[in-house]
């Protein structure tokens, strides 16, 4: 027993030093593929450059108390998310008149589609935080301090502030839409009068089941190609499309796969091979020839765990659902709920959300799915509304999973969801369901920090659980 | 509150005010006893003619007295806006049970939220959301028209009302002339001894948004052959546009008024400028209605439009020859606090004085108000 505990233990640091050398190569390799002054130079401009390259200290973090296939499904994770952004940077660095800005809830398909280079405007509001908890935080006061109200969500927020500081990566169009949320939103005209760049946004309706909405969207869509081809040098070319949307389809067929297997009960993945991949390579980088390596391999190593019967943890004893976005400010969460508590988060909101396979037959047919993707997403579907959405999938999920419990992150900025939590407490009761409310914010320390936020789950989980 | 200056309340028929004063006026009770449907709003997105047809009649409902919102915090949470929580406080104190029906816009998170509570803790008779666009072009105009013909549908369905085209077109007939003759009153306030007070005026928005139309035209008539002959004496130490968030309430202006300020423009939702443009009819009422909904009032939730907004005060600044703007903006509302940062910038830049005020929606803070105004008319006054 020994042995083979010695020989595990033995394996699992071959994997994590392999993959913290390979991120290191990435980043190395990026440097070498430019000459020092560029990098020195926009280093100066953007500070946050400096904050990525600690990224490997989340690889630590994410590994470090993980083990055997549950450890290399992090490290694996970890590395490609670097390896993406080395790429996201590279398509900056070389063509900013290719780049476009696009709000988190823009699908970038159509980016792909054209040639360019997508910059999520919220992607580094996401990041930071998870790599460094504070980082944002001086963004957030700039903002506040422009006159933005501090009850307005702290990733809108950190957002502005950091364009207000001319810390958004240069970019020739900005593509946004009325997603997720008011300030989500309003947010952009800020932006938009900040940068002085051509803007598009996209409208998806209230009613977006249906094929009025479908034809409605997807008709903004046509017209956001148009847009683009204006204010960029690109043209759409949509086998180029087809290409990206049927690499689409497929990374969601193995997502769909690891949702099958964490059915079982340890699971055999949990926490960052579910929800972070689905973050990266489901939201911010789909269609992606990257994206599908990573979801397969989450479910290949997901497979490989449950045939041996074993779980991502030990002992398994608690299967959680996390709904709101997760707490970018304490990613450590799940690694410290595991070992404490044996609980292990299942699945979450952001990434429960089931689209229909995209129909690659016609440029109107991608077109088409790509409405129904971008209307059914994740926040546009839970957060926005109506609240029949937001309670049908998170006990649909529950029941699915077969979970013990639901943590609601109540991030005191997400008005949406605060207004949901009376009959969110309601219905969870009815149902007998343990509900944990955690009050934190999104992107900001001060309000609760990271150990206040472990003092909620520990005082739910030695009382209720 | 100091001395109303301006303008003589005896001369001006005193049914406004009353109504400004109390959501349960005796007039209301009339119209209930007559028959007439009430229905709810809370947006102006919501054409009010078509919610006048054939018996029907738009009850735009106000934040209200309340003087707290205990029962609505524990559901919608106390960082939504106190309007919406003010609404659902009213409902759940029962105090709204004289309405037959809702009407929503899914115009703001906050509403669409108070929606699905309402539908939650105590499901109306008749209740509807219409997805009003976030956009103003063609397409957006086209989407609203079928918005409103489905609306129309439900509510000929449920109170067995003519929703057809010719009751449509009367009732925006009927809308218009009132419109018309709101909007001529507020014009006057454009001359440099205005007639009316800012005060006087706003109570009879509220009022126009909380009876029927047909039931203040005698009034309306006598407060516009008023306002046509004797320009009022007052003095005034700066004249002012108040622009932001829903305001139903006058003592706002009334207090500021008091204070030296003469309200002369009033560019939100439930003001005049430019909530007053009549529906100008094309071919198709629907599309007009429409078209006229998406149009008449740009609030922070129209997308893409920022420029247009600003605009439209800067315009309406020169107009009405103000010396200052008063952006007061409801607590918690994102949509006008992310967009009052960039308005107050926008404005400063073009040398129009600016206070930023966040309120309540019930009338609350009367003293820190106070301060801030006295001080801003301190820094503007001539």
């Amino acid at each position: 027993m020994n042995v083979r505990s010695n020989y595990s233990a033995v394996i699992d640091s071959v994997v994590s030093t392999k993959y913290w050398a390979l991120n290191w190569a990435g980043i190395g390799r990026f440097g070498l593929r430019h000459s020092p002054f560029p990098i020195w130079s926009h280093m100066r401009q953007y500070p946050w450059l400096r904050a990525l390259l600690k990224a490997n200290e989340l690889h630590g973090r994410m590994t470090k108390t993980r083990t055997g296939v549950y450890r290399e499904a992090n490290a694996f994770l970890i590395h490609h998310i670097i390896e993406s952004i080395v790429k996201m940077l590279e398509g900056w660095f070389r063509s900013p008149d290719r780049s476009v800005l696009h709000e988190d809830l823009v699908p970038p398909e159509l980016f792909y589609g054209m040639g360019l280079n997508p910059w999520m405007v919220e992607f580094l509001g996401i990041m930071l935080p998870m790599v460094q908890p504070d980082h944002v935080e001086p963004y957030i006061d700039v903002a506040e301090d422009e006159g933005i109200p501090p009850d307005v969500c702290s990733l809108p927020k950190s957002t502005v502030g950091m364009v207000l500081q001319d810390h958004m990566p240069k970019s020739a169009a900005l593509v946004t839409s009325n997603m997720p949320c008011d300030g989500g939103m309003s947010q952009y005209t800020l932006i938009e009068r900040h940068l002085k760049i051509p803007a598009f946004r996209l409208d998806v309706p209230f009613h977006f089941y249906g094929e009025r909405a479908v034809e409605y969207f997807a008709r903004q869509l046509r017209r956001l190609v148009e847009f683009l081809e204006t204010h960029t040098p690109a043209k759409m070319d949509w086998d180029r499309l087809r290409e990206v949307c049927e690499e689409r389809n497929l990374a969601m067929a193995y997502e769909y796969d690891l949702w099958d297997l964490l059915q079982y009960k340890p699971a055999p993945l949990a926490a960052e091979p579910v929800y972070l991949s689905h973050l990266m390579f489901g939201i911010a980088q789909p269609g992606t020839t990257r994206a599908t390596l990573v979801f397969k391999k989450m479910a290949e190593l997901a497979e490989k765990n449950a045939s041996a019967g074993k779980g991502a943890l030990d002992d398994e004893k608690v299967r959680v659902a996390l709904w709101n976005p997760p707490t970018l400010i304490f990613t450590d969460l799940w690694t410290w709920a595991e070992q404490k508590y044996g609980a292990a988060l299942i699945m979450d909101m952001l990434t429960y959300h089931r689209h229909p396979f995209i129909d690659t037959s016609t440029p109107e047919s991608m077109l088409r799915g790509l409405a129904q993707t971008m209307m059914q997403g994740p926040m546009a579907r839970h957060t926005r509304g109506p609240a029949e959405n937001f309670f049908s999938d998170l006990f649909h999920l529950y029941e699915r999973f077969d979970l013990d419990t639901i943590w609601m992150a109540g991030h005191i900025g997400c008005k949406n969801t605060q207004a949901l939590n009376g009959m969110f407490r309601e219905q969870c009761r009815k149902r007998s369901i343990p509900l944990l409310i955690i009050d934190y914010d999104l992107s900001d320390t001060r309000v609760v920090s990271p150990a206040g936020i472990r003092n909620q789950v520990a005082q739910f989980m030695e009382t209720v659980m | 509150m100091g001395p109303e200056r301006h303008p003589d309340p005896s001369r001006l028929p005193t049914i406004f005010a009353e109504i400004a004063d109390d959501d349960f006026h005796p007039l209301i009770e009339e119209e209930l006893d007559k028959g007439t449907i009430p229905i709810g709003t809370t947006c102006s997105y919501i054409p009010e003619s078509l919610l006048s047809v054939d018996g029907l009649w738009p009850i735009r409902i106000r934040g209200g007295d309340t003087r707290g919102t205990p029962m609505a915090d524990t559901y919608l949470s106390n960082v939504l806006c106190s309007y919406v929580r003010s609404v659902l406080e009213q409902v759940l104190e029962g105090r709204m049970e004289h309405l037959r029906g809702w009407v929503f816009a899914a115009s703001c998170d906050h509403t669409r939220r108070l929606y699905d509570n309402l539908v939650y803790l105590s499901p109306p008779e008749f209740v509807h959301m219409v997805d009003v666009p976030h956009k103003r072009d063609a397409e957006a105009v086209a989407w609203m028209a079928r918005e409103l013909k489905e609306l129309a549908r439900k509510l000929s369905d449920a109170f067995e009302v003519d929703t057809g085209d010719v009751a449509l077109t009367t009732a925006i007939n009927q809308c218009n002339e009132v419109l018309g003759m709101l909007a001529e009153i507020g014009r006057t306030r454009k001359h440099v001894q205005p007639p009316i007070s800012g005060t006087v005026f706003h109570q009879m928005m509220v009022a126009s948004m909380t009876l029927p139309k047909k039931v203040l035209l005698p009034a309306l008539k006598e407060v516009l052959a008023i306002t046509h002959k004797t320009p009022d004496e007052h003095r005034h130490r700066a004249r002012l546009l108040v622009m932001g968030s829903q305001l139903d309430d006058y003592r706002l202006i009334q207090l500021i008024e008091s204070l030296g300020g003469l309200v002369v423009a009033d560019r939100f939702c439930t003001g005049s400028i430019p909530g007053l443009k009549r529906v100008e009819f094309d071919d198709d009422p629907w599309v007009s209605l429409a078209f006229h909904s998406l149009n008449r009032m740009s609030c922070p939730r129209m997308m893409g439009d920022f420029a247009g907004r600003l605009e439209e005060v800067v315009r309406t600044a020169e107009d009405f020859r103000v010396d200052g703007v008063v952006l007061q903006i409801m607590k918690f509302c994102d949509l006008w606090g992310v967009e009052s940062s960039a308005m107050t910038q926008a404005l400063r830049e073009r040398s129009i004085p600016v206070l930023r005020l966040e309120r309540e929606a019930a009338w609350a803070g009367e003293g820190q108000i106070r301060t801030r105004v006295q001080a801003f008319l301190e820094s503007i006054a001539k």
